[in-house]
């Protein structure tokens, strides 16, 4: 096997010589090196990229990292400003469709050859793909995977539900819920408040009610589907998830419910794979929860997408060029996508990396399958609330008129997909 | 100045410019950048408030669209009313809270230093921490009313900070701990300031200590809350870290502000175009208070240069 | 008022003083004993409870430990970039200040009521408003991702409170001590060194309280205009709690927003008494 990758490889680098040479004279002439913008500078995402630096060194390059902490919105800033002064970072992360607006505000670099001479698209998602090569070209390269819709159950609240089936649809999920609370769970739902914790509710109802009409109303804000009964009964269905969930959370992280869940005292969560780090992290068993996909009413997964990626952004300097050509091998490598998912918990862009092995988690491995049978049925779908679906400025709206139907129980199902296409109007 | 120059006729016989040029540098390079940049930012954002730019600013003409879409929004009309709800409790609250501290603390107690500390120390500390810890108090599953239940007392409620109708009372609370500090200083310093003869006059007199200050005492803080008045104000308009820590606008949207909707509309929802009409519109509210207020001052001079 | 008067009235103020501080100090001591429990600990339990095991690791981590991306230093080397814009900052608004108040209120000169109105009305431009408008004098002047250029935002913006509130104290000189001096053939500056400032330091100890605090607590400008290794201590603070896929490390957190505070703290309860003496001295007019 290593041999065989090192053909390839090699193979890989004279395609990139033939089509770059640009870059790849470069590349002998400077010493690598990179500057990155981003915002993950603690907890696994810190580790994560601390680690993904460290390859990036051992392969001879200099590693130019500066962490914009705090919102994405403050990373932006950042971006913005060094875009401005026309300084912008060598590479840094930016996802979903806003890599096809930043694409607009400055140069960026043609990827082609090297995510070709990597084999990179047949093993990529192709609804992922399409965000990142606005216009045709690769100019951004998505890194890690998670899953925004999957769902934990809490073992306790099962036992005190006298439940040992996992839910596979809607009903079924009201169901359950519906034992839990009979049983003695206080709350059958352990989510948190805060806006995309509510977009996610919203997400996860309509993707598992029709991927279809999910693709038609949100991806594509056809006004027909966005008025239409899907979303009428999705927003329903959020009705019940709101009704069951602690109403003192207010706006807390849902961290903040972890050990009520873990104890039974709440029963289901529905969050991004992300979570299961989180548990591990607060020092909690994994045998004391289940993952499995989010429900689906076809019963086949439903997988609503959020993928981190890096943009890179054209610089004149040999030794960024050779730098951004290292970085764009390393990001597309399965090892290397390996480790970083295994210090997140995310899953790799890769649909070609084995998860069965050592290192990977239950979960891991469940979103990885679930991933691939999304795609197969056409049901890997990109997720609004963490904004995959639409520019912030459309998410933004479109969260405000969510999370205001979350807390404001009067708000009726249809007065909030009038609203919903009213903000959609809007935001255009 | 002419005067002063002109009473050192012994002076070598340097050209006057040149001997008055460093104070003129002193005086005039800092006041006019200061200026300078408030005039041009401030124009600049006008600017580009009638331009349609999203992500950077771009040339072009959109006439009032942007300040129609801001104006039409939910987000902002929620943010206006907030803000006259907010800032008006907001700045009555803080100086009353002001003011009662600063007299509590003038009643010559003990300890006056240790206390004078405890009410001044949130001055010191940032609003995202405040925002942060209080969102943690006032959540009625963490804090106040989860200890109060704990206690004993279980039909107690305090769940303001999850009641769309409430939630803004949580941010008054917040921002007057955090700043009726500044409020109880100024007003400390009042009090410690009125004429001591006076006192004794109306203490002779036969006057008891609450009439001595509503008749006396009081009457003399009038341009201290002012000053008290315009600094807080200033405070409860450009509220937003704390905001975004304790509620970031909700429940729902229900705690917005215009602070937090020109952020949000500049670098969150990269409509730079329509964050620059929200914050036009955010500068002619508060003109809108503070004309009133200038011309005020000006009448007042202006009596007191006559008499 | 002054007077002392009969105990029961004097219990009851007491009492309302101590109840008040008492809730003025609850926040605080929620940080203080988040300060001393594990991440763990606060994860598994509530954000608001008394430790279980003093986790007094938290100080050092905080202090040199923790990382923020690939540097494991806690917020020390922070804590050094933001004194190092804080202090120059504060040093020149409050000097500038002091004298752009004094020529305001002393001098009188063409114009001044103007430019001192529009100096005062800075205080309510908010700064999410100024931030791109800084960007583009940052990089036309080449100050991007320096501290200087940091450096000089905050003493431009500044000078509005230092100026406010340095004319208004020194309005409250008598004119006649300036006359004399003038007729002595005294200048400007002799004015301001010889009369000026050695009245001043209780006006000077509250904008300096001011700026100080304000400056080291700033976070939107420290992060956008900075790169890296230069970021202020509010952002090795946001570090720490931000990231909505992580479990955010309270304990840690807690002690690291304790030892940042200190500086301003500290300020705040040795430069209390004058704070309201220098207010006392005339400044609110």
């Amino acid at each position: 096997m290593p041999i065989t990758t090192t053909r390839r490889r090699l193979l890989a680098g004279s395609v990139a010589t033939l089509a770059l040479p640009a870059l790849v004279r470069a590349q002998s002439a400077a010493k690598p090196r990179l500057t990155v913008i981003s915002q993950w500078s603690a907890g696994s995402d810190g580790a994560a990229i601390t680690a993904l630096g460290k390859k990036f060194e051992e392969k001879g390059g200099v590693w130019q990292h500066s962490p914009v902490p705090g919102f994405t919105t403050e990373m932006m800033n950042k971006l913005r400003a060094q875009i401005m002064a026309g300084d912008p970072p060598a590479c840094s992360q930016l996802k979903g469709p806003e890599i096809a607006a930043w694409s607009k505000i400055a140069p960026t670099v043609d990827l082609d050859a090297l995510v070709a001479a990597a084999g990179y698209e047949k093993v990529v998602a192709p609804d992922l793909a399409k965000l990142h090569k606005p216009g045709g070209k690769w100019i951004a390269l998505p890194l890690q995977i998670y899953s925004t819709n999957m769902l934990f159950l809490s073992k306790r609240a099962m036992d005190k539900a006298k439940a040992d089936k996992i839910p596979v649809t809607w009903a079924d999920f009201n169901d359950l819920a519906e034992k839990m609370k009979a049983g003695g769970v206080a709350y059958p739902i352990a989510n948190g408040g805060t806006r995309p914790d509510d977009g996610q509710k919203f997400e996860a109802a309509l993707a598992g009610i029709s991927p279809l009409a999910y693709r038609a109303a949100i991806m594509n804000l056809e006004k027909k589907a966005l008025e239409g009964p899907e979303v009428k009964a999705a927003f329903a269905q959020v009705r019940k998830i709101a009704d069951w969930m602690d109403p003192n959370v207010g706006a807390q992280h849902f961290s903040t419910n972890l050990k009520r869940f873990i104890d039974g005292d709440m029963g289901m969560m529905i969050m991004g794979g992300w979570a299961q780090g989180v548990l591990r992290n607060a020092g909690f068993k994994f045998e004391d929860f289940i993952i499995a996909p989010g429900p689906s009413d076809n019963s086949k997964p439903v997988f609503l997408l959020n993928a981190d990626a890096f943009i890179f952004w054209q610089r004149k300097e040999p030794d960024l060029q050779a730098g951004q050509t290292l970085m764009a091998q390393l990001v597309m490598d399965p090892a290397i996508q390996t480790m970083y998912s295994q210090i997140t918990g995310s899953i790799p862009v890769r649909t070609d990396v084995d998860l069965s092995g050592e290192g990977w988690s239950d979960g891991q491995r469940r979103t990885g399958a679930a991933l691939k049978e999304a795609i197969a049925s056409n049901q890997a779908v990109l997720s609004l609330a963490h904004n995959m679906a639409q520019e912030n400025g459309m998410t933004a709206a479109m969260i405000d008129v969510i999370t205001e139907y979350v807390k404001n129980k009067t708000i009726k199902p249809e007065q909030a997909v009038a609203r919903l296409a009213e903000a959609v109007e809007g935001a255009r | 100045m002419t005067n002063a120059a002109a009473m050192k006729p012994d002076r070598p016989a340097l050209p006057e410019w040149v001997r008055r040029l460093p104070e003129c540098l002193m005086i005039w390079v800092p006041l006019l950048l200061s200026a300078a940049h408030l005039v041009s930012f401030s124009l600049w954002t006008i600017w580009i408030s009638f331009t349609p730019s999203t992500l950077v600013p771009v040339t072009g003409w959109v006439g009032l669209r942007n300040y129609t879409a801001v104006a039409a929004s939910r987000n902002w009309q929620i943010a206006f009313d907030n803000l006259l709800l907010f800032g008006s409790a907001f700045v009555l609250l803080s100086a009353a809270t002001g003011l009662i501290l600063a007299i509590l603390l003038d009643q010559r107690i003990r300890g006056e230093n240790v206390l004078r500390s405890v009410f001044l120390y949130p001055l010191a500390v940032s609003f995202v921490v405040t925002g942060t810890v209080w969102s943690w108090l006032l959540n009625p599953g963490l804090g106040i009313q989860k200890l109060v239940h704990d206690l004993g007392w279980t039909s107690f409620k305090f769940d303001w900070l999850i009641d769309r109708d409430m939630a803004i009372w949580t941010i008054v609370i917040a921002a007057i701990w955090q700043s009726s500090g500044f409020a109880m200083a100024l007003f400390l310093a009042g009090l410690r300031s009125v004429d001591a003869d006076i006192i004794k006059a109306a203490q002779i007199d036969g006057a008891g200590p609450i009439r001595m200050y509503r008749r006396i005492i009081l009457p003399s803080l009038w341009p201290i809350t002012i000053t008290v008045v315009v600094i807080q104000l200033q405070f409860a308009i450009s509220t937003f870290d704390l905001v975004r820590a304790l509620t970031n606008g909700g429940p729902g949207i229900a705690t917005q502000l215009p602070a937090l909707v020109v952020y949000d509309l500049m670098f969150q929802r990269s409509l730079l175009g329509r964050g620059a009409a929200a914050a036009v519109l955010m500068l002619l509210i508060l003109l809108a208070v503070l004309l009133p207020y200038a011309a005020w001052r000006y009448l007042q001079r202006r009596r007191a240069s006559h008499a | 008022m002054r007077e002392r008067t009969f105990a029961p009235s004097r219990v009851l103020i007491y009492l309302i003083v101590l109840l008040i501080a008492a809730a003025w100090l609850a926040p605080l001591a929620v940080v203080v004993l988040n300060s001393l429990r594990t991440n763990e600990e606060i994860a598994q339990a509530s954000m608001i409870g008394w430790p279980k095991q003093w986790a007094w690791g938290n100080y050092a981590a905080a202090w040199s430990g923790f990382c923020v991306a690939e540097t494991c230093a806690g917020i020390r080397p922070y804590m050094l970039n933001s004194a190092l814009v804080t202090i120059p900052a504060m040093v020149f608004s409050t000097l500038l200040g002091a004298v752009a108040g004094y020529a305001v209120s002393l001098w009188r000169f063409r114009g001044d009521t103007w430019i001192y109105a529009i100096v005062t009305l800075g205080l309510f431009l908010p700064q999410q408003m100024r931030l791109l408008p800084w960007t583009i004098v940052l990089r036309d002047i080449g100050l991007i991702n320096t501290l200087a250029g940091l450096v000089l935002i905050h003493t431009i913006q500044g000078l509005s409170f230092t100026t406010l509130f340095c004319r208004n104290y020194y309005v409250a000189i008598p004119h006649e001590l300036i006359r004399a001096a003038r007729i002595d053939g005294a200048g400007f500056f002799r004015i301001f060194w010889r009369i000026i400032l050695p009245l001043s330091p209780p006006i000077l100890i509250v904008t300096v309280i001011w700026q100080f605090t304000h400056i080291w607590n700033e976070f939107l400008y420290g992060v956008t205009f900075t790169s890296g290794q230069q970021q202020p201590v509010t952002a090795a603070l946001i570090a720490l709690s931000a990231a909505v896929a992580d479990i955010p490390q309270h304990g840690v957190q807690s002690a690291a927003v304790i030892i940042a505070a200190l500086p301003t703290l500290l300020i705040y309860v040795l430069g209390g008494r004058y704070f309201v003496r220098g207010l006392t001295a005339g400044a609110v007019k």
